[in-house]
């Protein structure tokens, strides 16, 4: 950038749960990345190929819907973008501890809070959402 | 006093990601859901949502007009900006306002500073002696 600052790292979050998807995401921004959200397989693709998106990880649901499974979009993503760092996660709390991580690498080297509060926060969302539909 | 929140809900990836981001620099906190059942979803939580910018034509079972009509029963008096290409649509819908696609980000950002506010005038303003 012109000023001197540098352009803040990029990630994707991908959640097919927009309540997970979202705290994330929000978690990260926190952190100082800008921060995709995707709800597919097929969102990642499109962010990646899209080509003026500078892209540094991606982290990834292990339940992750559309055309590649979360497997085969690792296997795809190293093909295709071997520099995207990809990171897996098996459920919220799991999700969450790699957000902590990737915050601890973040632009601001600093996390806004502890990553069991996001798991914690998620898990109030989802059970009100729940609640609401029962 | 926090920044105004809108829910941002569009299935194009792109559009919905250039909106978000966006309305992020404009200094909004912004929701985003890729259709109308995670619009509800997220409503349905309970987090503060001050707007909501909709596609009317999305995958899923509730379209942009549905979630409008489920907001408006949820809080009436949160405003519903509905965006179609659809001019027929235009003619009679529940939102509090309709913009035609194609329309400009700065249409969209007088709507909203219209309906909700401009968040950097709720700063609290530095004067100098």
């Amino acid at each position: 950038m012109a000023d001197g600052t540098p352009d803040p790292q990029c990630l994707i979050v991908a959640d097919a749960d927009v309540l997970v998807r979202n705290a994330l995401a929000e978690y990260l921004r926190h952190c100082g990345y800008k921060v995709f959200e995707a709800a597919t397989s097929d969102e990642v693709v499109i962010a990646l190929e899209e080509g003026t998106l500078q892209i540094d990880a991606l982290l990834a649901d292990a339940d992750l819907a559309g055309r590649y499974n979360v497997f085969e979009l690792r296997i795809w993503v190293k093909d295709h973008h071997p520099g995207v760092e990809v990171v897996l996660a098996g459920n919220v709390d799991a999700a969450a501890k790699a957000a902590g991580q990737l915050c601890d690498e973040g632009p601001h080297l600093k996390r806004p809070y502890d990553p069991e509060s996001v798991a914690a926060h998620i898990k109030r969302l989802l059970a009100a959402t729940r609640g609401q539909k029962r | 006093m926090g920044a105004q929140t809108i829910l941002v809900v569009e299935d194009e990836f792109l559009i919905r990601f250039m909106l978000a981001d966006s309305l992020r620099e404009l200094g909004y906190q912004v929701l985003e859901a890729v259709d109308g059942d995670e619009g509800f979803a997220i409503l349905l939580t309970g987090q503060a949502v001050d707007l909501i910018v909709t596609d009317v034509r999305m995958p899923g079972t509730i379209d942009g007009m549905d979630l409008t009509r489920r907001s408006k029963s949820l809080a009436p008096a949160r405003p519903v900006i509905v965006c179609s290409a659809d001019l027929l649509r235009s003619e009679s819908h529940p939102a509090d306002e309709f913009l035609t696609k194609p329309y400009s980000f700065e249409a969209l950002a007088g709507l909203i500073a219209r309906l909700i506010g401009d968040p950097w005038q709720t700063v609290p303003q530095i004067h100098s002696a």
